[in-house]
């Protein structure tokens, strides 16, 4: 099969190379190998407090992340599954910030937070919420936040189309047969509607798992990794590493550690929310 | 017992249920229309009246000036007495990265239909041969692909990188595409496969009988029923190509729209008007595809998670 040629070539190799890589000193030009070093890229960054600083600040975005996408989408779902005026409109406006590209999710939020001129301040200030401009993004307590919210916009969106693709086929008998039998809206919600919606909560948990580890576009335009190195992800910290400092060892090493933190966080959520369907 | 429920006057408890669903669904508009709705007024606010405080919801004298910049078409000021030369009153957009915006959408373009095509042609002889066929190994590449949709760009960035500049492709479309198309072809066979399945074998083996071949069976029994798979994959690979940020920064000289946005976010003389303008038109095309095949896309990407 041709196709799976052009897959393993393209896929496979370099995710071997990564993790080849990061057990060498690469020379800066990353043609050839270098000396191999066994482990020490990796002794070098397990050693070292900021990949630790940094592990916790993508794990803090990413559980911000995967959270507010999961309530915001839900709570969207859960409404547009009911008949009311304007459904039809809201619902063709979900599409638009998942139409948006990461960066430009980045671009609108920096310049819709912006301390100077942006709209969030003056919607803030003629709520009498503060009393002068703020500039959400140069503090070092909200940006990571800020840009968790951001990401958060575009990704609750996919959400509530995805689920409520879900709840559109979770049958009305069910639910008014319950309704008869006297359960409460919440008792039906968490014995009929959750259970229901399991198996696309798990597929919607993995993807936040991913985009929000991996998150790269909305940190690059919104603050690039700062202030300071408040926003500083591993992501960024990869980018930086090969593409700054071109230290193409070290950050394989990152690169792979990034993957192994993404796939224990996919599995993670595939264990927690698969195994109680079978309960 | 639904037309009784019909004919009940309205009651507390249906008041206080619509009043609920409407104030829910107010905050939902306000959640999604507020940042996207400030860079579309800015797009037509003159820069002049920018810092306004507190920033107003509408543009005060709304004009298209940013999008005439950006477009790279001469702009007049109306204000200004003109003298012997019209041209003085003209800012022409003097800045070369200004006008840079239509030429880039037109790579965009190129980039992400040379994608579509490539996926599409690959994915659907995998996703055919993955759904019909039992092979050695065909588990192990299923499960690859699934995996791989997990391990994105950024971990394999590196050797790509490596690979284009040994090749010499780095900074043309081709580091781009071959890229792209080995990120987006998954996506495309999980969705194709997911259709490929629903398709009865009977159908083919009866088109087997009548002497139809493989392939003759590809083109005139599967195609037609497994269009929507093919319709929702080309315009998620559309999006994801036309989105790419990360890949388009480092393979090419902000080759495509997003890395040009990008720059424009550093320079000092490029202003918050101007790049919002250019905003607005970049996200046109990927938000026309969605709004037109949003049922095809929505419907491709639930039943992937229905599995």
């Amino acid at each position: 099969m041709p196709a799976i040629l052009v897959l393993l070539v393209l896929l496979a190799i370099p995710a071997i190379l990564t993790v080849f890589q990061s057990l060498f000193v690469v020379p800066a030009d990353g043609v050839g190998i270098g000396t191999f070093t066994r482990v020490d890229n990796y002794l070098y960054i397990f050693k070292n407090e900021i990949f630790w600083a940094t592990c916790l600040r993508s794990i803090l975005f990413a559980a911000i992340f995967i959270i507010g996408s999961t309530v915001i989408g839900l709570a969207g779902a859960l409404l547009l599954n009911e008949k009311f005026v304007g459904r039809i409109f809201l619902r063709g406006l979900l599409v638009l910030p998942w139409a948006c590209p990461w960066l430009i999710v980045g671009i609108i939020w920096k310049w819709f937070l912006d301390g100077n001129i942006g709209l969030f301040n003056g919607v803030l200030i003629r709520l009498h919420l503060i009393s002068e401009y703020k500039d959400f993004l140069s503090d070092p307590k909200l940006a990571l936040l800020m840009t968790a919210l951001a990401a958060t916009w575009r990704q609750s969106c996919l959400v509530a189309l995805l689920l409520l693709a879900g709840l559109q086929t979770l049958p009305r008998d069910i639910w008014d047969a319950a309704s008869v039998d006297g359960a409460g809206i919440f008792q039906r919600f968490r014995h009929i509607t959750l259970p229901w919606l399991r198996p696309a909560l798990t597929v919607v948990t993995v993807l936040n798992v991913i985009y929000g580890l991996m998150q790269f576009d909305v940190i690059f335009a919104m603050t690039q990794g700062g202030p300071g190195s408040s926003t500083t992800l591993l992501s960024y910290l990869i980018y930086r590493q090969f593409f700054i400092f071109t230290n193409f060892g070290v950050g394989s090493a990152l690169a792979v550690a990034l993957a192994i933190i993404a796939l224990i966080g996919g599995l993670i959520a595939v264990k927690t929310l698969y195994r109680k369907i079978e309960v | 017992m639904k037309i009784a429920k019909r004919r009940r006057p309205l009651s507390r408890a249906r008041i206080i249920r619509s009043s609920m669903i409407y104030s829910i669904a107010g905050c939902f508009i306000l959640w999604i229309l507020f940042p996207i709705w400030y860079t579309i007024s800015s797009s037509f606010t003159q820069p002049s009246k920018i810092g306004i405080h507190p920033t107003p919801f509408w543009p005060a004298n709304p004009t298209l000036d940013n999008y005439r910049m950006v477009l790279g078409i001469p702009v007049t000021d109306k204000n200004c007495v003109p003298g012997i030369d019209i041209k003085i009153c003209q800012t022409s957009p003097s800045n070369v990265s200004v006008n840079k915006i239509v030429d880039t959408m037109l790579h965009s373009f190129y980039v992400a239909s040379l994608v579509v095509i490539i996926t599409l042609v690959i994915s659907t002889i995998a996703a055919y041969s993955l759904s019909r066929f039992r092979f050695v190994g065909s588990n192990f590449f299923l499960n690859f692909t699934i995996l791989s949709r997990i391990v994105p760009g950024l971990v394999l960035v590196a050797p790509i990188f490596i690979f284009l500049r040994v090749l010499n492709l780095l900074n043309t479309p081709w580091a781009l595409i071959i890229s792209y198309t080995s990120f987006t072809l998954p996506l495309a066979i999980i969705i194709l496969k997911n259709y490929f399945d629903q398709i009865s074998i009977d159908l083919e083996e009866a088109a087997a009988l009548d002497g139809a071949g493989r392939m003759q069976t590809l083109k005139l029994i599967i195609m037609p029923v497994a269009v929507p798979g093919l319709i929702a994959a080309g315009v998620l690979v559309f999006l994801e190509s036309w989105s790419e940020f990360f890949f388009a920064l480092v393979l090419t000289d902000s080759y495509t729209v997003p890395p040009l946005l990008a720059g424009f976010l550093g320079m000092q003389t490029f202003n918050w008007t101007l790049l919002s303008a250019a905003t607005v038109i970049a996200i046109i095309p990927p938000v026309l595809l969605t709004m037109v095949f949003q049922k095809y896309i929505v419907t491709a990407l639930a039943s992937g998670t229905g599995k």
